[in-house]
């Protein structure tokens, strides 16, 4: 068994620094032109948090008319990285600072041109200008309607119930097997042999199949969905309010753990959004009490693996550039998240036989010289993880 | 001519006898101390039933049980620097008093799990030895205090800090010495804080000890140069060098250092032809004469007269003053005649602490002009600064009342000084008695207060072990337990607030930031100094202190007595890590022995004497352990280890061996180890040792192959003719032929380079939680280590040349492991690896019965939280040292080396997140990442340029057995020997 549960932190001595912040890290793609794109819609979503454009202060100050207020070059060294700014000790990263409670702006890894893009986002006050259109967000922009949330539901209910029918049916066939045994060999009710024959052939097939449904069930959790100790809804925040997974999850392109956010992250935007529209003040309040009788709170983990598997999210999503959803079905319509797939390894393979890998766009992969000619030859149309050794035992378990 | 080799004594009896059988030779496994019931095997009808019934059972419990809940636990606050995940390394410093090595630090959740050695240093370059690659786990360590301790009962700081002021004080009106008793500090901020205590307290007598001090050196020097220093040596500018019971490779000084410089003279890569000799002069089998081209062996009391004949030849031939001396039998006209051809590239030492032999060696060393060439006396070792008169001098104090307190840091003289029963009876009285020690040792439960030390990973410190060389220690975890660095509780006791890093911060900034011109801020500079872990500073070229002669004189050899030579192993050293089941289990390279310390005799003596191995002995009518035969053991002569039986250790330790310190020979006044006369008895008690020596033995076939050097020049090949036999026959194979896409791993070790050491052994052991398994397992074959370290013998019994093999497993590309699994666990990985399914293995150990090289190792037991195995595993705390990317084997499972494809993965995908290729030389396995003489490498053999392709592509390069035709991807390269064919 591996032991791998997260060690309560003891923090190294070693480089202090005052605030502690957190990195934040954004799929950056490259820029398909210079000017306003759509890209810069997409990465606003981000800002959104904490800022709105016109709206009013949030978390950060309201951003309308930002751009003519500071210079162009200043504004971008702030959104890179504030913290250096308010340091190094600028005057107006100081005070802006101090204005908004001391919180942190995270900083953030976004090219000079991406910045660029963002504030001219801002000038033309949150509109896209004609001609631009919104290639593909990240998420599914969805206001959740009572409708998807029965669907979603449902889907749950249809596969508790599949396995319940299963079960059901294997009692009652259970049953009949010990009736037409008893009749065939004691009572003699029916007097035609070859009913007792199909019933028993008929409940050793159903009997069969329950027991491998179980057998192989075991030690899975799908629809796993428990009850965590705040009543957290992923629908809310990556849903409505359309928050970046990687916002919150900010590991998931450096380290094998996707990473359950810091409460201080929590607190980016909760120390001013106090109050819930379902929950109230209620569970927003016991952030800050973790906060302050400085105990983490213990989230239930819903997709667990067995200790004898190493799973990566980094070789996942960065490497694979693979959608969290394919994995965690579509959380921003959960209120509780579930587990949606089984996790079972036939299930891990299935996608290694069938998905491509970043073949050509990565360098990595120079080195399979004789797949790339074979490619180029067109005797394969694709390379897949399993054609690199994405069946090897070892790539997984060691 | 053919050689054999062989690997015990009971092998080269039947060599000798020209009947070797292989059906005689020690079982893989045996049954003794298996139970009784297991060994009858029988089971009843009844056993049947109960297991039926159990296995319902259980299995009814299983399907009724719920999944546990898991729960994921975020940080409250996460430093920036700190990613679930991700490991962090740190740059510091390992010095325990004795050894000194530059390491990094690897993090996993902000816990230390291994040590790698820091490449930027220039003293230990990327090395490490097997104690500071061990020394990780003393972190968590149950035995440590887990805050201050007044009079045997855990206290609080506030408490012992007012009352040990107020002792202090009064001391001080009363005029009474204080001794600050420490271990050598090479801390210079360290230095400059006892300074200043000593100002705040006058009384205050601060003394160096030294278990095994090297103050001869010193006062030769100081004779000879007006120099009280250790030299910095040059083994790397050396052609010839000469040792004299001198185990610069295992023990001496530093075993880091001198075997990368040793190793570098010695390579035989990219065409080059010139190759170092070492003549080994001594008395012991070390693991130093165990690599020397030509082995001499002498007693303790000949060395002087053996030195000064060899003077006398060179300073016949250079016409300087020849002085009288005994006849001794040992020929040197060869050893003279070969460091006379390499004047000034050449180097004597020797490691006896005596100041008559010291100034031999360095009259010998001026005759052959070596200073300034291969030694360096403008650059001193700071290390062993430890005088023996000064601990007499503070016992005969404490007894004359003339002392009244003691403060004793990094050292334990109750446990290892020669006259420890005087201090024991002196420290009864004294009015204050403080111990700084991290756990209750022998020491530390003599005194009033233990205010306990932080571990080397929780503390910040500087170290410069050789002047101008600095190096950094900083916190890799905060302090695990309410412990106190000891240099804070002086800053306490001086009534100041401030703590240590930011004393040393303020010092750094004070003194040596001015110094530097790099820099022109000093945060930049005091961050450069902690990432980078260590600092030199040039000094400039001074030339050598000028040589100053004086009469060499030599006591005659006695002759007929018993002569012990106490030795300091390469495990367990002085003691201090008696606690750390790692280095207990660690086979020594020369005897294989484990979890014991055992009078070494030579076969010659055993024969004469008529002793068995095992057989106890009584060594001054006292002491009682058992013997181990040593071939090339000097006649006359018994070797034992010190740094056993402690009694205060902790539980792993606790009465392992004999504490052998009060032999140590002090008829000189220094501490020497060899000399003293000892009788020896029979008696009729045997103790069984726990060696690996006889397990894995692969059957009398070739499996090392060597030539010398002149045979070398002329045909790359020699010795390893059957490599090219092998090349040269058709072979046919019933194994689809192995197919790699892009990398096929291979591991290449140089059997010229590797000098035994086990730093891999314990590297290995961190890296893959490999578990300890006591030494009644280790006696029965089932000892887990991934790596082993063969040796074997070969030629004469009396004075053999010795192998040190390591065997992983081998990869092997028709795997005979593979294709006998019943449950496919064990499969090839398309990149050359044979791998294991943990999860799937049942257990059968088909593949164990099927692999010729016996690298595979079954878990007999749950080593886990199982009370009979009470070592880390066993514990909450030392289980955080485990690397959380390797699984933890469980009972029934058979495991092995997988060349660290934990690493493997970790590099290719960050390769791959950087949209790069894979580098070569980026990858590096555990075994090779530390190795002090850069013996094994590790890479893509697909890539004709990758650097194992490069090593293996020599004449030299062969595969174990490979007549099987097992296709291993693992080479081995011949041992070239500098001597005559």
């Amino acid at each position: 068994m591996i032991i791998n549960k997260f060690v309560v932190a003891r923090i190294p001595k070693v480089h202090c620094f005052l605030f502690p912040f957190f990195l934040f890290f954004l799929i950056s793609y490259s820029l398909s032109s210079f000017g306003q794109t759509a890209e810069a819609e997409k990465n606003f979503t981000q800002c959104k948090a904490c800022h709105t454009i016109g709206g009013g202060r949030l978390v950060g100050p309201d951003l309308k008319g930002v751009t003519s207020k500071y210079p162009q070059s200043w504004l971008i060294k702030f959104i890179q990285n504030s913290q250096n700014l308010i340091k190094s000790g600028d005057k107006n990263a100081v005070k802006v600072f101090n204005e908004y409670n001391k919180i942190p702006m995270p900083s953030h890894n976004l090219t000079d041109a991406q910045v660029k893009d963002i504030l001219l986002y801002i000038k033309n006050g949150g509109k896209l200008p004609a001609g631009v259109s919104v290639k593909k967000a990240p998420i599914k922009t969805a206001v959740a309607t009572t409708q998807q949330v029965n669907q979603e539901d449902r889907y749950f209910e249809q596969q508790r119930k599949g396995s319940r029918n299963l079960t059901i049916s294997a009692i009652v066939f259970g049953i009949l097997l010990l009736l037409s045994i008893f009749d065939l060999l004691f009572s003699h009710y029916l007097k035609s042999k070859w009913i007792h024959y199909v019933i028993i052939l008929s409940a050793l097939w159903i009997l069969g199949e329950w027991s491998w449904d179980f057998t192989t069930g075991l030690g899975r959790q799908q629809n796993y969905q428990p009850d965590q100790p705040i009543w957290f809804s992923h629908k809310v925040h990556a849903g409505q309010n359309q928050i970046n997974c990687q916002y919150c999850h900010f590991t998931v392109e450096t380290s094998m753990h996707a990473g359950i956010p810091p409460a201080s992250v929590c607190m980016n935007c909760h120390s001013q959004v106090k109050e819930g529209k379902r929950t109230g003040k209620k569970e927003i309040a016991k952030i800050y009490a973790a906060i302050k009788e400085k105990k983490p709170i213990q989230w239930v983990k819903v997709d667990n693996l067995p200790d004898f598997v190493y799973f990566n999210h980094s070789q996942h999503v960065k490497v694979g550039k693979i959608n969290c959803t394919e994995c965690h079905g579509d959380v921003a319509k959960m209120d509780q998240v579930a587990e949606v797939h089984e996790l079972s390894m036939g299930w891990c393979l299935d996608c290694h036989r069938k998905h491509k890998v970043q073949f050509r766009s990565n360098k990595f992969y120079a080195e399979y010289k004789k797949l790339h000619e074979e490619l180029r030859a067109g005797k394969i149309d694709k390379v897949t993880v399993k054609m690199i050794g994405g069946e090897d035992c070892a790539k997984c378990h060691y | 001519m053919e050689k054999k080799y062989w690997q015990s004594l009971e092998i080269y009896d039947e060599i000798v006898k020209n009947s070797v059988s292989n059906k005689e030779s020690m079982p893989e496994f045996s049954i003794d101390g298996l139970d009784e019931t297991e060994i009858k095997g029988k089971s009843s009808r009844r056993d049947f039933l109960k297991m039926m019934g159990f296995s319902v059972g259980a299995v009814a419990l299983v399907s009724s049980c719920q999944m546990p809940v898991r729960k994921a636990i975020p940080l409250l606050n996460r430093p920036q620097e700190l990613i679930p995940g991700v490991p962090n390394y740190y740059a510091t410093t390992f010095f325990d008093g004795d050894e000194y090595c530059s390491i990094l630090v690897k993090t996993r959740e902000s816990r230390p799990i291994k040590i790698e050695g820091n490449d930027l240093s220039q003293i230990s370059q990327r090395g490490t030895s097997a104690k500071v690659q061990a020394s990780v786990l003393n972190l968590y360590d149950d035995v440590r205090l887990k805050g201050p301790v007044k009079g045997g009962n855990q206290n609080n700081w506030k408490t012992i800090d007012a009352e040990i002021k107020g002792k202090l004080e009064i001391l001080k009106n009363d005029d009474k010495e204080v001794v600050l008793m420490t271990s050598t500090i090479i801390s210079p901020t360290t230095r400059k804080l006892i300074d200043e205590f000593v100002i705040a307290y006058p009384n205050v007598k601060w003394i160096q000890y030294d278990s095994l001090p090297m103050s001869a050196m010193r006062k030769a020097n100081k004779i000879n140069f007006e120099k009280d220093t250790i030299p910095y040596y040059h083994f790397e500018n050396a052609d010839v060098m000469v040792g004299f019971n001198a185990d610069f490779l295992g023990t001496w000084l530093m075993p880091v250092t001198f075997s990368k410089q040793f190793s570098k003279g010695r390579k035989l890569k990219d065409g080059q032809t010139k190759m170092s000799r070492l003549y080994q002069f001594e008395t012991n089998m070390s693991l130093t004469g165990s690599n020397a081209d030509y082995r001499y062996q002498i007693k303790p009391s000949e060395e002087a007269s053996v030195l000064l004949k060899l003077y006398n030849i060179l300073a016949e031939k250079t016409g300087n003053v020849v002085y009288n001396t005994t006849e001794v039998k040992t020929d040197v006209s060869k050893v003279a005649k070969d460091l006379l051809n390499s004047k000034g590239k050449s180097l004597v030492v020797s490691g006896t602490n005596d100041t008559k032999i010291q100034l031999m060696v360095n009259a010998i060393n001026s005759l052959l002009d070596n200073y300034g060439k291969t030694i360096d006396l403008n650059t001193a070792v700071n290390l062993k600064q430890g005088v023996e008169s000064d601990i007499m001098l503070a016992i005969s104090g404490m007894q004359s009342g003339k002392v009244g307190g003691v403060l004793f840091y990094n050292v334990n003289p109750v446990y290892d000084c020669v006259h420890k029963d005087k201090l024991t009876k002196a420290l009864k009285n004294l009015p204050l008695k403080v111990s700084f020690a991290t756990t209750m040792d022998e020491t530390a439960l003599l005194c009033d207060y233990v205010c306990p030390d932080n571990n080397y990973l929780e503390s910040w410190n500087d170290a410069e072990p050789i002047n101008g060389f600095y190096s950094f220690t900083q916190p890799t975890i905060r302090p695990i337990f309410d412990t106190r660095q000891f240099q804070e509780s002086l800053l306490r006791w001086m009534d100041s607030d401030q703590s240590f890093s930011d004393y040393l911060e303020k010092n750094w900034e004070a003194i040596f930031f001015p110094k530097q011109k790099t820099f022109n801020s000093f945060d930049k500079f005091w961050f450069k100094c902690k990432k980078d872990g260590v600092y030199n500073i040039a000094s400039e070229e001074q030339s050598q202190p000028v040589f100053k002669g004086g009469k060499l004189k030599a006591e005659k050899p006695k002759i007929g007595a018993l002569e012990l030579a106490l030795y300091e192993n390469i495990s367990i050293g002085t003691g201090r890590y008696s606690n750390n089941p790692w280095l207990q289990e660690m086979p020594d390279p020369v005897t294989t022995a484990t979890w014991d310390n055992y009078v070494t005799v030579s076969p010659a003596f055993a024969k004469a004497q008529g002793l068995q191995q095992e057989d106890v002995v009584k060594i001054n009518d006292s002491l009682e352990l058992p013997v181990l035969i040593q071939p090339g053991q000097t006649e006359e002569t018994i070797g034992i280890a010190l740094g056993y039986g402690r009694s205060n250790a902790g539980k792993v330790g606790d009465g392992v061996g004999k504490n052998v310190y009060g032999l140590i020979n002090i008829s000189t006044g220094l501490k020497n180890l060899l000399g003293t006369p000892v009788t020896l008895e029979k008696t009729s008690k045997t103790y069984s040792l726990a060696l690996t020596q006889t397990h894995h033995v692969m059957e009398g076939r070739p499996i090392v192959r060597e030539t010398v050097l002149s045979s070398f020049i002329k045909d790359p090949t020699s010795g390893n003719e059957e490599h090219v036999k092998f090349l040269k026959d058709e072979n046919f194979s019933l194994y689809p032929d192995p197919k790699f896409n892009a990398f096929q791993w291979g591991l290449s070790v140089d059997l010229n380079s590797c000098t035994g050491c086990s730093n891999c052994v314990i590297s290995c052991q961190a890296e893959n939680n490999v578990a300890v398994v006591g030494k009644d397992q280790v006696k029965l074959g089932r000892i887990m280590q991934w790596i082993r370290i063969d040796r074997y013998y070969s030629e004469m019994s009396d004075n053999p040349e010795v192998f040190h093999m390591p065997v992983m497993c081998l990869q092997c590309d028709n795997a005979p492991c593979e294709n006998v699994c019943p449950v496919a666990a064990l499969s090839h990985s398309d990149e050359g690896l044979s791998q294991v399914t943990y999860n799937r293995c049942i257990g059968t150990r088909y593949c164990m019965n099927n692999c010729p090289y016996k690298v595979r190792r079954f878990n007999w037991y749950e080593f886990v939280n199982n009370n009979k195995f009470d070592y880390n595993l066993n514990s909450d705390l030392g289980k955080l040292v485990l690397n959380p990317d390797v699984t933890v084997r469980q009972r029934g499972v058979v495991e092995k080396c997988n060349s660290c494809e934990q690493r493997i993965q970790e590099k290719k995908l960050l390769a791959k997140s950087e949209n790069r290729e894979l580098r070569d030389g980026e990858i590096l396995t555990a075994c090779q990442q530390n190795c002090p003489t850069d013996a094994i490498q590790f890479g893509n053999l697909l890539d004709k340029g990758s650097n194992v392709s490069r090593t293996n592509d020599t004449g030299r390069m062969y595969h174990l057995l490979e007549s099987l035709h097992t296709l291993p991807s693992q080479s081995y390269l011949t041992k070239v020997r500098n001597k005559k064919a």
